[in-house]
């Protein structure tokens, strides 16, 4: 019998040394060796939604708080939401249970169509500037700050949730295809300043920090 | 270390740690700092090579890789730059360009045969008779110099690349780049510093004079650096060599990584604000007979060999020099135990009156107004005969180094590449910037400045224009930064001298070319009248120096001979790369950025053959037989199962969605209806088909459509652009790689899904072009399509893309009793090409429009509001008879023609075969082929012309399709 799972498309060479079951998916808490940073997280079980409306703002509520203006982010640690333009908005969820997505049509589930992980700890700026000419850290990104453009080459939404004090980091997502070149690439880049997987539980201490 | 001088304060070696490399399997001991040619210098070597055309030998002449003097192949790469390459523990160094060795070179009698080999010798003697240049090509390779990399060399190390974005980038680590990085950083940017050489001081950090405060110019140059250093605001690239500047201020660069960096070599491209250019100044090297002999060397060279790595050049010396730094580097010289025979300056005024004072304190012989017209000596320099400048008294001196330098040549190569421009200059007697590129400052030497407060000061101004143009108003400091340059001594008087009265046989304006000044005039005298001509005319300056030693010697000469104004000549361009750089630092890490399909690695374990189609990795094959015979067959007879997940998904919703829909669709998209899919096209604006796929309605203004796989990335800006003027309120959403897509196809396809679904799916629950959701497993929702692709019973199972793995496994165990196996995709292309369905790209080209290729039945003529794309175009091509149509084609012999063969007649050219291939279902060779219209009548006969046919034509007929199941009752069963 063909028990069900839910694959996330990130691999990384090392095993989680903790994880739990979660609606399916297999989720890594802790990896051995984590060290001091910096550190990569796969949040491709996290919910993610794509909000369109010609009337953007008229969806916003207390739960869900849409930025006005483009590029903004508002994050917290239970969501990231990023306006994307006039009429977009991603939702990004860090809870392990969110409520359920509003029946609107303006609102489509896009947890599977994208690859979705967390950098961040020290250095992280010094393993982005490898692969990607975006100024991720510049002195015009006030952060949570959205941006949208080429990492390694393909085509990311990139939220730089802090960029200065001792943990820095980005969050971000590109067509889930990718994901495993895109992990690949990313590893290769961190390897001199000690990149390593971490769980879960590492994610959330750095996004209660926010 | 005997033979190291190490109690000098500027040294940048570490003589207590040694480093060993061999040369001619000898070994050579350096210290740690040396570079390769450094270590070998101190270890008696003197001739680095051979030159490129008269094999001459070659030595040490500057230590900054203006020329290729000291090219040398280390651990097996070639053409390395001996003099700046840091040497290190274990290389093994050999000589290039040589037949014998560098000491003993066979090919040197070709030095007595430069009478043979003209300016233009290539042009005028290797293209009559034509033939004879393949021979001649041969043999001239053999003999000219230019490395050798063996064919199974395969380069090691790390090559990455970094991508930096900053305020303020400055060019060169002197003492104005980092006074400029200093005054930038303090207005709170950021700047990236590159530094050619491992260390930041520039001409400071090996000079010994005092400044106006008595603190030596190395002390000082270190303060600086360390004072740069340390600023948080600044990050230093030491070891980094500019590659070429552009505009909207784009720097590239590479740094040499050392041991204790995780890359061989790395390549930068930086993105700034404002560039601020301090490159210094190189040596304009003296011109006179045998200049480039072994024991010639710049002033620089001689005096950083001392001073920085502790090695005296040579015992007996004579200087021919035509600047204060010379003096400099005789008197250290001279400090150090170096017998100084005598100084020639081409100058009669404009000495720095304290040098000259030094040198009578210590009974140096000098002699203003005198330069060097010949050096001696067969392989080794052995003597010099220096002269007035007309040439009317001349002496020879014995020497082993002759310390040579016309003047100062600022490095302008970062400036003219970005479409500056430099000017002649006759105060200094160089060119300096005439015209900056825009955001682009200058700054230090390469302003001609000469006096270390105005060059620090040049600097601390350019620092602040930088800043202003970021954005920054720093006016008033501006004019304070002006005003202080301005009270400071400005650009040093130079010399305008040229060459002595030789005559120019052996004097070589060009070392990597071996171009003389005999060259020159022989191109001068053939009309070839300004450098950018003559650089071509005779090489010069087109070798790996890029014009660093001929730079500004050539157009000077040029205008001498001439009798023409300096200001009217100017030095050739540069081209990037300024420094030579691996191709494996270009390539970087070169990550291969592809798509997986969430089936990759099951695919994989079950012996799938992947290859690359556009983004995606997709299996192609599931045995070596790559007719993919057991493939097909199993589907046509039992079922297979496919993994299409890369097909293009969205969902487009909105009050205006169905308006977009239908001016892009050439259907009638009113007509899709909820349950059901429709299968429609698009074209482009000329009515050519550029995507197809199937449609169905999701809900009110709510649809769903897929798209083939190459298009999928540009469907959405597709339908945004030709929407871009009607202000439509709808949205799409990218769905792509959100779902998985199985493909369960064959006559029991029906029995593998209804053990593993919720629901009825038999054919009046789930007819053909029926779209239905189920649940699967425990309760994986997903949505089926009745589809036919392949030609047989088919279900496209749509999968959220987590869960695909698993589903994939439930069918494999519920088709386990009826013989389910992979399929991939040849095995598809096949199967649908039997059936006549087309694949866009493959079987449709630019020219092709849909009712070529048989699928004007999806256009929907009067559609009433939308302004269907490509329809114009359709009406106008329908009675077009001659254009190129889809056929079948049946070959008449048992041979399989390549995908792309062209269909002949007797004159020309009459189509092309799309598709063909071996069919098990028909049994023969059958394809698909595009061919005009009058030959696209089914019982005509074409001619395939096959590469290396000989004229053998294939022939085939053309029949009617499709070739399987024409009624299509085996995929609506």
């Amino acid at each position: 019998m063909v028990a069900i799972t839910r694959r996330s498309p990130v691999v990384f060479d090392v095993s989680p040394s903790r994880q739990e079951k979660r609606d399916h998916w297999n989720v890594a808490l802790e990896y051995p060796g984590e060290g001091e940073g910096p550190w990569i997280t796969d949040l491709c079980h996290k919910d993610r939604w794509d909000v369109q409306d010609g009337d953007l703002v008229s969806l916003a509520s207390d739960t869900l708080p849409i930025p006005e203006g483009y590029g903004q982010v508002a994050l917290s640690p239970e969501m990231s939401v990023n306006r994307m333009n006039r009429t977009q908005a991603a939702v990004w969820h860090f809870t392990d249970q969110p409520g359920p997505m509003p029946v609107v049509s303006s609102f489509t589930e896009t947890t599977e169509a994208t690859v979705f992980l967390a950098l961040y700890g020290p250095r992280v700026f010094a393993v982005t500037e490898k692969l990607t000419g975006l100024d991720l850290g510049g002195p015009d990104k006030k952060p949570p700050q959205l941006v949208q453009g080429p990492f390694s080459h393909v085509p990311c939404q990139i939220v730089v949730a802090a960029k200065s004090g001792e943990y820095p980091g980005i969050l971000f997502t590109c067509s889930r295809g990718y994901a495993r070149d895109m992990v690949h690439a990313v590893m290769d880049a961190g390897q001199e300043f000690g990149l390593r997987p971490a769980g879960e539980d590492r994610f959330k201490q750095w996004l209660n920090r926010f | 270390m005997m033979n190291r001088i190490t109690n000098l304060p500027t040294l940048k070696i570490d003589p207590s740690k040694a480093v060993s490399l061999k040369y001619h399997d000898i070994p050579y001991q350096g210290c740690a700092g040396d570079t390769v040619a450094t270590a070998l210098y101190a270890g008696g070597v003197r001739i680095f090579g051979r030159s490129l055309k008269y094999h001459r030998p070659r030595g040490l002449y500057s230590l900054d890789g203006e020329c290729s003097n000291t090219c040398m192949e280390i651990d097996a790469i070639p053409n390395e730059r001996s003099e700046n390459l840091p040497a290190r523990d274990g290389m093994v160094v050999r000589e290039q360009n040589v037949k014998g060795s560098a000491e003993h070179d066979k090919l040197s009698f070709i030095d007595k045969l430069d009478w043979a080999m003209p300016a233009g010798f290539y042009y005028h003697t290797m293209h009559k008779p034509a033939a004879l240049w393949p021979l001649a090509m041969k043999q001239i390779r053999k003999a000219a110099g230019l490395g050798r990399l063996s064919p199974d060399f395969r380069q090691t190390g790390r090559f990455d690349e970094i991508f930096p974005s900053t305020e303020v980038c400055v060019i060169g680590g002197g003492p104005s780049g980092m006074q400029a990085a200093l005054s930038a950083a303090e207005q709170g940017l950021r700047v990236i510093l590159l530094e050619a050489r491992p260390w930041l001081g520039g001409f400071y950090d090996y000079r010994t004079v005092q400044d106006d405060h008595a603190v030596p110019l190395y002390e000082r140059g270190r303060k600086l650096a360390e004072k740069v250093s340390a600023h948080p605001g600044i990050r230093v690239l030491t070891h980094t060599s500019l590659v070429g500047t552009y505009n909207n201020g784009l720097v590239t660069a590479f740094r040499r990584g050392s041991s204790e960096d995780s890359f061989a070599e790395r390549y930068i491209e930086i993105r700034a604000k404002s560039v601020v250019v301090a490159t210094g100044c190189i040596e304009r090297p003296l011109l006179f007979e045998n200049n480039e002999r072994p024991g010639v060397m710049q002033a620089g060279c001689a005096h950083r060999l001392l001073n920085t790595f502790g090695i005296l050049p040579g015992k007996t010396a004579v200087f021919a020099v035509g600047h204060d730094l010379g003096l400099e580097a005789a008197l250290d010289l001279h400090d150090q135990g170096v017998n100084i025979a005598c100084i020639a300056d081409l100058r009669t005024e404009g000495q720095n009156p304290d040098l000259l004072k030094a040198l009578e304190s210590r009974d140096i012989t000098y002699q203003p107004g005198q330069t060097a017209l010949e050096a001696h000596g067969k392989k080794l320099l052995t003597g010099v005969v220096l002269g007035s400048m007309d040439g009317s008294s001349q002496k020879t001196l014995p020497c082993d180094l002759l310390v040579a330098s016309a003047g100062l040549t600022p490095v302008s190569g970062p400036l003219t590449i970005n479409k500056g421009s430099v000017a002649y200059d006759a105060h200094t007697g160089s060119f300096l910037p005439d015209k900056l590129p825009e955001n682009t400052r200058v700054a230090g030497r390469i302003l001609g400045l000469g006096d270390p407060e105005a060059i620090e000061a040049s600097g601390h101004l350019a620092g602040l224009q930088a800043a202003q143009d970021c954005g920054l108003d720093s006016a008033a400091d501006l004019q304070k930064a002006e005003q202080a340059l301005a009270e400071l001594p400005g650009p040093e008087k130079g010399t305008d001298f040229v060459i002595g009265p030789v005559s120019g046989r052996k004097s070589f304006i060009c070392f990597d070319e071996d171009t003389t000044i005999k060259n020159i005039k022989q191109a001068i005298n053939k009309g070839f009248d300004v450098p950018e001509l003559i650089k071509r005319f005779t090489s010069a300056g087109t070798g790996p120096g890029q014009g660093g030693i001929p730079d500004h010697n050539l157009p000077l000469f040029t205008a001498l001979y001439q009798g023409s104004a300096q200001e009217s000549v100017r030095p050739t361009n540069r081209r990037p790369p300024l420094t030579p750089i691996f191709l494996s630092t270009y390539a970087g890490r070169n990550h291969d950025m592809a798509k997986r399909t969430p089936m990759h690695d099951r695919q994989k374990q079950d012996g799938g053959i992947f290859r690359r189609l556009g983004v995606w990795r997709r299996a192609r094959y599931f045995s070596e037989d790559l007719s993919c015979r057991q493939e097909v067959e199993n589907v046509r007879s039992n079922v297979g199962i496919f993994d299409g997940s890369t097909l293009g998904k969205f969902r487009i919703h909105g009050p205006d969605c169905l308006k977009a829909l239908d001016r892009v669709f050439v259907s009638d998209m009113h007509k899709v209806k909820q349950g059901r899919i429709k299968y429609t096209a698009m074209c482009n604006e000329d009515g050519c088909v550029i995507d197809d796929g199937v449609i169905t309605k999701m809900g009110e203004n709510d649809y769903f459509f897929t798209t083939s796989t190459g298009r999928a990335g540009a469907t959405v800006e597709w339908i945004r652009y030709h929407t871009r003027y009607e202000g439509r309120d709808f949205h799409m959403v990218n769905l792509t790689d959100a779902f998985g897509v199985i493909n369960l196809s064959g006559p029991n396809a029906r029995k593998v899904i209804e053990k593993v679904v919720d629901q009825d799916i038999s054919n009046e629950a789930l007819p053909f072009s029926g779209v239905k959701g189920f649940s699967i497993g425990q309760n994986v929702e997903v949505f089926v399509m009745r589809l036919g692709f392949v030609g047989e019973l088919s279900y496209e199972i749509h999968v959220p893309s987590s869960y695909m793995e698993s589903v994939w496994d439930l069918l494999l165990e519920a088709g386990q009793e009826f013989g389910i196996m992979n399929f991939g995709v040849e095995a598809q292309n096949v199967l649908r090409m039997e059936k006549g369905h087309i694949i866009l790209g493959q079987e449709s080209e630019q020219r092709t429009n849909l009712l070529d290729v048989h699928l004007g039945f999806l256009w929907h003529r009067d559609k009433p509001e939308a302004k269907t794309v490509g329809s114009l175009a359709l009406k106008q091509a329908e009675q077009d008879p001659d254009r190129l149509k889809l056929v079948g084609l049946k070959m008449q012999e048992a041979k399989v023609p390549g995908d792309g063969c062209v269909i002949v007649d007797e004159s020309r050219i009459r189509g092309y075969v799309c598709t063909i291939r071996k069919s098990f279902s028909v049994d023969g060779i059958v394809g698909l082929a595009l061919v005009e219209g009058p030959l696209a009548k089914p019982g005509s006969v074409v001619s395939i012309y096959e590469d290396e046919c000989k004229g053998n034509l294939l022939k085939a007929d053309v029949v009617p399709l499709p070739f399987y199941d024409p009624e299509g009752a085996r995929m609506k069963a």
